[in-house]
């Protein structure tokens, strides 16, 4: 055995120091901007918004700027036609994603694009355009939500299993999906074409502030014609 | 800041991805090879492949909009710098480490 | 020491008395996964088929929860196997860690049954505690995430504790450390919130950092022990490299965390943060070939375990392709917004588990049963040996023939779907009607079947290898460094 030269960047106590080290560093990057982060996706934030927004019509429109759709928190639209405030909203949004865990919905259809793949994307189902028109897609979901197995939206055989759902976690799911289709995904999914919600020529009069918080009290009080 | 990949270009995307690592693989394949087994001729080949390496990273860079001149455009650079190195080091690597054994010393 | 060839517990010291079980219960767990898959991937074909009874969510539930779980007893096997050899000391509290054993495989048949007979809850906090948590690969309820915490730590202290009385090794203080990480981070996953990016954001610490951060640390201090064990790699190299990959795997996974913060509402500087990591993640591979190809350069690869030591090749060329290729062609933000979602991700998930952790796994249990059966020859001509080489054959077809399938289905999702329709619900179904997509589906199920037969055979070896040899293991060459440590 030849004692050939050992290097000390080939050496096992240099190593072992190095992954301490890289491993410390990262780990202490990473904690930072999980503060960071954090911050910015707690519910009331500019990239969630408060659970309250469920109160607003929402939209997602192409912005030049960011070159991608972002959601757009419209006039007041109040889910199911009654308005709720913040606790209210909170409450039920919560109980909606208890429901969606509960159900076990993630294990058929994908939220944020994470899931399976057996079923279509949730992100975005409350401005799907499958639901036909605006004035009737809340009364779909919910009827749907409550039994599937016979409804016109499965396709290719392929029906969703009614889960026991009752009307009011029916109704807790679509503001549930209702909040999460105001998240700010960076433009995922692209390129969807949201259901036509703008009812009159004042439908221009969107506000384009985010935050559903302040949104709540300020929103224009466009009526929407029906 | 991100410009989405155009859908005719979504094949060259994955296939110029895939070739990335794979001839990433094989130009570390034959320069190992090369040095381990003392085959001097082998390492022009081992280049070939880094050549193909980076005729895939600019395909893949610009199918996939990365040259925008920021921080794509610097991953790119990296990719390049760190693929063409990384066998190198790792060579170095391995002799110092296999001293006691390694063809380094023999 | 008992007759050769004969399965005889007196072959084993405690710590492996303990691992076996663990062993038998992951190739059983292997085998659920592997019937679970069958049924989901049967019910893209026949939609009909056990609907109203076992819908395709609690089938697929099933399917990657096993996955989740005979890894873990696979590795936690492996541990126990390698500890007194590697501390010179019996495992320290074994008779707890026996309990926890059956504790633990208890609660896994208890979570399993309200599976498949309760299935779904009501809409409340109730349900999350007892039935199901409803978030991807860790739907385990509460308490049963409370009980694994206490599994592992038991575990955790075993392995800690044995490593301080005898000796520590550099593969036993990264493998304490590492599981010090693993645990912790699993409690990220432990509490509830209605705020689905929150939910998001903390769930990825327990799916990601576990699977592509302290799994891939624990596989490397198994496949150091392994390496030493087949190939009698001196101690020295085999830890300095442990440290090198554990310096790269943590420099490149922790912040790799970040490919998975694109889109779910998670602030842009991590489309950044992801594209970066993702684009210099396949570095460490390209080192792994190198180093693979200078020590095959010096060691004439003969080995005491050919299954063993064929399953290890495997667990590198496996996670190269299963990680590395099929990781990278979707990966940067620009295209992973069309393929996020889709098949593609099947596909990578698919190859990579198996070819990071499955093989990893199944090389510990060929070297165990090894052992088991009083240290019988497992190198070249073992007695049956068409049955190893056509199980890993197989298996290796079926995996890739159903990665190559669902690919083929992702490509044609993120086009029609996601990128010409927008990711609408009809835009879903017009990319699920597509004649790629629905002969993807035909394919994966063919090939899933011979997945499946290679499963049989495997399991049929794993019972039988060596009982007709009468042959001791081959002995290595003593090498230079067998005595440092």
């Amino acid at each position: 055995m030849t004692a050939a030269k050992l290097y000390w960047w080939a050496s096992e106590s240099f190593w072992k120091k190095m992954a301490i080290w890289i491993t410390a560093a990262s780990a202490v990057v990473l904690i930072f901007l999980t503060f960071d982060t954090v911050a910015k996706i707690t519910a009331g934030s500019k990239r969630v918004p408060a659970y309250s927004v469920i109160n607003h019509r929402i939209d997602y429109v192409f912005d030049e700027k960011r070159n991608h759709q972002v959601p757009v928190i419209g006039p007041e639209e109040p889910l199911f036609g009654r308005k709720l405030s913040e606790e209210e909203a909170a409450a039920l949004v919560s109980k909606g994603k208890l429901t969606v865990q509960a159900k076990n919905c993630m294990n058929c259809h994908t939220l944020l694009g994470n899931g399976a793949y057996y079923a279509p994307d949730l992100t975005k189902a409350w401005l799907d355009p499958a639901w036909g028109s605006k004035e009737v897609r809340e009364q779909l979901m919910v009827d749907f939500l409550i039994d599937p197995s016979d409804k016109l939206h499965n396709v290719l055989g392929r029906r969703m299993p009614k889960l026991g759902i009752t009307e009011e976690e029916a109704h807790a799911v679509v503001a549930f999906l209702k909040w999460m289709s105001a998240i700010d995904t960076n433009g995922f999914p692209a390129n969807f074409k949201p259901i036509e919600q703008s009812d009159t020529p004042a439908a221009a009069n969107v506000s384009s502030a985010p935050a559903a918080s302040q949104a709540a009290g300020a929103a224009p009080e466009s009526t929407p014609v029906q | 800041m991100l410009q989405p990949v155009e859908l005719a270009n979504f094949f060259t995307v994955f296939f110029s991805a895939a070739m990335v690592i794979l001839f990433g693989a094989l130009y570390a394949l034959l320069f190992a090879w090369s040095r381990v087994s003392r085959r001097p001729w082998l390492m022009p080949w081992a280049y070939a492949a880094y050549a193909g390496l980076a005729a895939s990273v600019l395909v893949l860079g610009r199918a996939a909009n990365l040259f925008d001149g920021g921080l794509w455009t610097v991953v790119i650079s990296l990719m390049l710098i760190g693929y063409l190195l990384a066998p190198h080091g790792v060579w170095h690597l391995c002799v110092g480490t296999h001293a006691h054994t390694g063809p380094g010393d023999t | 020491m008992a007759t050769l060839g004969v399965l005889d517990s007196a072959n084993l010291n405690g710590g492996q008395k303990l691992a076996v079980k663990y062993f038998t219960v992951a190739i059983a767990l292997f085998g659920a996964q592997v019937l679970f898959g069958l049924l989901a991937g049967l019910q893209y074909l026949y939609p009909d088929f056990l609907y109203g009874v076992l819908d395709f969510s609690v089938n697929r539930m099933l399917h990657i929860n096993a996955m989740v779980v005979w890894l873990l007893f696979g590795f936690i096997g492996a541990a126990y196997w390698l500890l007194e050899d590697e501390a010179g000391v019996p495992v320290v509290g074994l008779a707890l860690g026996n309990l926890i054993f059956w504790v633990l495989t208890l609660a896994v048949t208890v979570v399993v049954l309200v599976y498949l007979l309760v299935q779904v809850g009501p809409g409340e906090i109730k349900s999350i505690w007892l039935i199901n948590e409803g978030r991807e690969y860790i739907e385990a309820p509460r308490w049963a995430d409370i009980g694994i915490v206490v599994a592992v730590l038991v575990f955790f202290y075993n392995v800690a504790a044995t490593f301080m009385k005898g000796r520590f090794t550099g593969i036993g203080g990264v493998l304490v450390l590492d599981l010090v990480a693993l645990a912790g981070l699993y409690l990220a996953g432990m509490w509830y919130t209605p705020n689905v990016s929150m939910d998001q954001y903390w769930w990825w610490w327990v799916i990601h950092l576990w699977v592509e951060a302290t799994w891939e640390v624990l596989v490397g201090c198994l496949l150091a022990y392994g390496l030493m064990k087949t190939l009698g790699v001196s101690r020295r190299i085999v830890e300095t490299w442990l440290y090198i990959e554990v310096a790269l795997l943590f420099g490149s996974g922790i912040l790799g965390l970040g490919h998975h913060y694109f889109w779910i509402g998670t602030p842009e500087y991590w489309l950044a943060i992801g594209g970066f990591f993702s684009a210099l993640e396949p570095i460490p591979l390209v080192a792994m070939v190198v180093h693979a190809v200078f020590d095959a350069g010096h060691h004439k690869l003969k080995s005491t375990n050919n299954p063993a030591l064929a399953w290890m090749i495997a667990q590198a060329f496996g996670n190269f392709f299963g990680a590395g290729v099929w990781g990278f062609m979707h990966t940067l933000p620009q295209i992973n917004l069309y393929t996020h979602g889709t098949q593609w991700t099947a596909s990578h998930g698919h190859l990579a588990f198996f070819g990071a952790y499955a093989t990893i796994v199944i090389a510990f249990v060929y070297l165990a049963v090894q052992k088991w059966r009083g240290n019988v020859w497992m190198s070249g001509e073992v007695v049956g040996s068409w049955r190893w080489k056509w199980a890993i054959f197989l298996l290796h077809v079926g995996i890739i023939g159903m990665t190559m399938a669902l690919l083929i289905a992702g490509y044609e999702q993120s086009q029609i779907e996601r990128a010409i329709e927008g990711s609408t619900w009809m835009g879903y179904f017009a990319a699920q009607a597509h004649p790629w997509f629905q002969q993807g589906m035909v394919w994966r199920m063919i090939t899933g079947w011979i997945f499946a037969a290679g499963f049989l055979l495997l399991a049929w070896d794993l019972l039988t290898i060596g009982s007709r040899e009468s042959r001791p293991a081959r002995r290595l060459e003593p090498q230079e460094a067998m005595a440092a440590g």
